[in-house]
């Protein structure tokens, strides 16, 4: 490790000659140990460099791993004791978590770290990190405030941090191996969510705490969130809202004459599990969009304009362990040249179509606003989280914009709840999406597979 | 455009392939060839190790359909049939030598099994059969004559019936060794030795149909025409197959044995484009989809549904010609299909996806990580009983050689289906919906070069 080398070098240089001998093997190291300083390197940009020990340090602490149950059980029973054991808990995971993420974009490429949007994304998580391990620990429900606010404030910068590191990634096409770049956005975005979880997860219990009609040690119901976590996530219901709010757009986005397809929804109707609603309204969201565009796009193409085009048919079935959501479209499937880019982040030969596309992204809450379909998701009647989901703009964004991650995203997120998803394309036919979710919360929960997730 | 398959006879027309596997016995053989290998020089000729070894260290082809097409097709010329006889003689003695090579790296005891060894004999006769005929043709004398090409067919047909049995016998072989092999060694041999034999037989087999139905060959100054009875084919090819027929056919065969184990015949539909035809060979999807239909079928009946079975019918559409064609511009490959891969048939046929939808209740988590295994972990009486989920494969395998026609024991119906699916670059994948039903999604490619696979 470079600092490692410097504080070494340093010492050496006040070492009596009694201690020589390590001198005398490592001569040359000694020479040029002179010339080891903090002072930056003057390179063409000039990057900051950064005294590095700090981030050693935290480099060096292991994730705490948490699972869904835990946040569940915890949640349970609120008190201030446990909640201030939440904020500290909060308080030195995440800079942990993201030392880690920081040191893994260290090591990238020179020339991909000096991409603006992965530099940006790159000083967001430096300062994040800076800003979080300097916070004390935490006594009090006032000093738990101003971590809460601190918390706040820093999801709210990070919500660019998906698109801006895929538009980081398709510029540097060709300049990375595709698959270590895959392994890094894997990483890096399973450790967003992990990170998100934890803050959003006390975000909500703060504020839950703090309502007026709460007390201490209620019992919370069973239609209620415990934080994020819906506790009873009815799949069709879920997958009903998704289906209004992505036929919605659907309608908005093309020809007035040109019809939308049906989603019909059959199979066990009463599963439920515990999820955190964003999350599963963020891949069914996608999964649907891709069906819906897909089959108006054949359909158009294939189909006679007064026919009825053919419906989407979801599946739910449920099982003691999961349940498992198809969603079977007849679209005309996946061509077979895309195939091997469909799990990838970076998309080969399409990238700059995409890439066009990812600036066309709404960043800002404000935009958001403007196009009114926020509403839509069904969330009025749910629980509405003061601060801005980081979902939200890409679950609403209109269906023509192709970001070409929709597929990978998805399952980083269906993944890291020790799920599943798959996609079987029958090429002039349709797509079969698979969707399995790890049904949490029961005691046969394998804490040790989600524990391995989660500690990212 | 739904079908339901109908009770009855099968549908489809085998072609006289299936004869084969009897002993050669056509009274077309010449009154002068005396009868089987043994006055040739089967116990003549002794396989030495130097053989073996020679043979082994020779590269194995990757054997394309476009392989088996470029003699031309039936009735063949008496040039294009010796053609074919030496193209196949170049091939199958190397091929047998490389599963020697594996079988003889087998651990000591397990090939000192009796059933293991009998395979390993079987090889070598195999082997000593075909190396006459090898060294002469190294030697500079080729199948020249077509009594040569008549009494090498009559061989490869030895071949192909000596080694009908082999999976089975295999298979009861292993069984008995389970405490000196480790399940991951043998599903690692026997992925790589059924792909192997698949190949084998494919060369051997295809030489032999091009044989059959180049009767006009005995006149040598007979001009070829076309074959009646079965235009499409190209030996052991259909270029034609419609694989609507062949799940018709398949599904009748399934849900009569279905009625007569459990009084119940499951429905089946078939939608998509049924009409689809594509280039493959029949034997291959016929076995493919009665395994996945036993599959289905036997499901359905336990979960007791009334639902049909569907399957969808999926031609891939070809590709844009711009894609394919890569004679002007740079001299680049940008795509799975190559200009030289395309010989006599001219029209480039993409591949097909098949997909069988059941609503059987789906398969439990505990049994998916091994249904790609010859498993043999869970050895229980339950094997007796139709359907058990954890039955053993293996040792339902070894049962299947005894004739009875039974749907379960299932166990090796997925692996060795899977083998014939990748054969070509086409594959299988199951997704299962517990307490729903189960998808398979079955691709097979049309006529293009493989990927090497071996």
């Amino acid at each position: 490790m470079f600092s490692s080398t410097l504080r070494a070098a340093s010492k050496r240089r006040g070492l009596a000659p009694s201690h020589r001998p390590i001198l005398k093997r490592c001569s040359r190291c000694q020479s040029s140990a002179n010339f080891m300083t903090n002072t930056p390197v003057k390179a063409r940009n000039s990057p900051t460099w950064r005294p590095v020990s700090v981030l050693d340090e935290w480099v060096a602490k292991e994730a705490r791993p948490i699972s869904l149950r835990q946040l569940m059980v915890f949640g349970r029973s609120l008190t201030e004791a446990r909640l201030i054991s939440s904020a500290n808990y909060v308080r030195t995971e995440l800079p942990t978590r993201i030392a880690h993420r920081i040191r893994d974009m260290q090591q990238l490429p020179y020339v991909v770290v000096e991409n603006p949007h992965i530099k940006d994304v790159y000083n967001l998580y430096y300062n994040a990190f800076d800003t979080f391990r300097k916070v004390k620990e935490i006594k009090t429900l006032d000093d738990n405030d101003r971590l809460c606010e601190i918390i706040s404030d820093n999801l709210k910068k990070h919500l660019t941090v998906i698109p801006k590191l895929a538009m980081g990634i398709h510029e540097c096409e060709g300049l990375f191996d595709a698959k270590e770049m895959d392994r890094f956005m894997n990483t890096i975005l399973k450790s967003r969510i992990s990170r998100r979880v934890i803050a959003e997860q006390h975000l909500s219990l703060s504020e839950t705490y703090n309502s007026p009609h709460f007390s201490p040690g209620a019992k919370l119901s069973e239609s209620d969130f415990i934080g994020e976590v819906f506790i009873k996530c009815n799949a069709k219901s879920v997958i009903e809202s998704c289906a209004a709010a992505t036929r919605k757009i659907a309608r908005s986005t093309n020809a007035p004459d040109v019809k939308v397809p049906e989603i019909k929804i059959e199979g066990h109707l009463e599963t439920s599990f515990p999820y955190i609603l964003s999350h599963l309204e963020y891949i069914i969201g996608e999964l649907l969009r891709n069906s819906i565009q897909a089959v108006i796009d054949w359909h158009g193409k294939h189909g006679h304009p007064e026919d009825e085009p053919p419906p989407i048919e979801v599946t739910i079935a449920e099982a003691p362990q999961h349940a498992t959501i198809r969603i079977s479209d007849r679209g005309g499937g996946i061509p077979r040249q895309e195939l091997p880019y469909l799990w990838a982040f970076s998309k080969g030969p399409h990238s700059q179509q995409r890439l066009a596309n990812l600036g066309r992204v709404p960043k800002m809450a404000a935009t958001m606003q403007e196009l009114h379909i926020e509403d839509d998701l069904g969330r009025a009647d749910l629980k509405t989280p003061p601060y801005q989901s980081s979902l939200a703009t890409l679950t609403s964004r209109p269906p023509d914009l192709r970001l070409g991650m929709g597929l990978p995203l998805s399952r980083v997120y269906a993944e890291y709840w020790a799920g599943n998803l798959d996609v079987h394309s029958l090429e002039g036919y349709g797509v079969d999406a698979f969707l399995q979710i790890s049904r949490l919360g029961n005691k046969n929960e394998q804490v040790i597979t989600r524990a391995s997730m989660d500690a990212v | 455009m739904n079908i339901i398959a109908r009770p009855g006879p099968r549908l489809f027309r085998l072609p006289p392939l299936r004869r084969i596997a009897q002993p050669w016995s056509s009274p077309r053989t010449l009154a002068t060839h005396t009868r089987g290998g043994s006055s040739h020089s089967s116990t003549d000729y002794e396989v030495t190790d130097a053989d073996i070894r020679t043979l082994a260290s020779k590269h194995l082809h990757p054997l394309s359909l476009a392989d088996l097409v470029k003699h031309g097709r039936p009735p063949l010329s008496e040039q294009s049939l010796l053609s074919s006889a030496n193209f196949a003689l170049s091939l199958l003695p190397i091929r047998l030598a490389h599963r020697l090579q594996a079988l003889r790296n087998l651990p000591y005891i397990v090939v000192s099994n009796p059933n293991i060894s009998k395979i390993y004999d079987t090889y070598i006769k195999s082997l000593s059969i075909l190396l006459p005929y090898w060294h002469n043709a190294a030697q500079g004398r080729p199948i020249a004559t077509l009594e040569e090409e008549i009494r090498f067919t009559n061989t490869l047909a030895q071949l192909v019936a000596q080694h009908t049995d082999t999976i089975p016998i295999l298979a009861r072989g292993f069984l008995e060794c389970k405490r000196y092999i480790s399940p991951a060694e043998v599903t690692r041999f026997l992925d790589e030795h059924l792909r192997a034999r698949i190949g084998t037989r494919l060369v051997a087999e295809q030489h032999i149909a091009l044989h059959f139905s180049s009767q006009p060959h005995w006149d040598p100054e007979a001009s070829p025409t076309p074959c009646p009875e079965y235009p499409s084919f190209v030996g052991v090819i259909d270029t034609a197959l419609r694989p609507a027929t062949v799940v018709e056919s398949c599904a009748g065969f399934v849900a009569d044995i279905c009625e007569l184990r459990y009084g119940v015949r499951p429905l089946l539909y078939i939608d998509g484009q049924p009409d689809a035809t594509f280039a493959s060979v029949p034997m291959h999807l016929e076995y493919i989809v009665t395994e996945m239909l036993k599959n289905a079928f036997r499901a359905t009946i336990e979960n007791k549904s009334k639902e049909p079975v569907v399957v969808t019918i999926a031609p891939e559409p070809p590709l844009p010609e711009t894609e394919i064609l890569n004679i002007k511009g740079p001299d680049k490959e940008i795509g799975p299909f190559r200009n030289d891969a395309i010989r006599p048939l001219d029209d480039n046929a993409p591949g097909v996806t098949i997909r069988i939808r059941d609503r059987g209740g789906g398969i439990p988590p505990h049994v998916l990580p091994n249904i790609w295994s010859y498993s043999f972990t869970t050895f229980s009486d339950e094997d007796e009983m139709p359907g058990s989920s954890g039955s053993d494969g293996l040792h339902a395998l070894s049962n299947a050689g005894s004739g009875v026609s039974s749907i379960a024991g299932l166990g090796y119906g997925l692996p060795l289906s899977r083998a014939y699916a990748e054969y070509f670059g086409g594959g299988i994948a199951v997704e299962s919906l517990y307490r729903w039903g189960t998808d398979v999604y079955l691709r097979l490619k049309g006529i293009g070069k493989i990927d090497d696979k071996k």
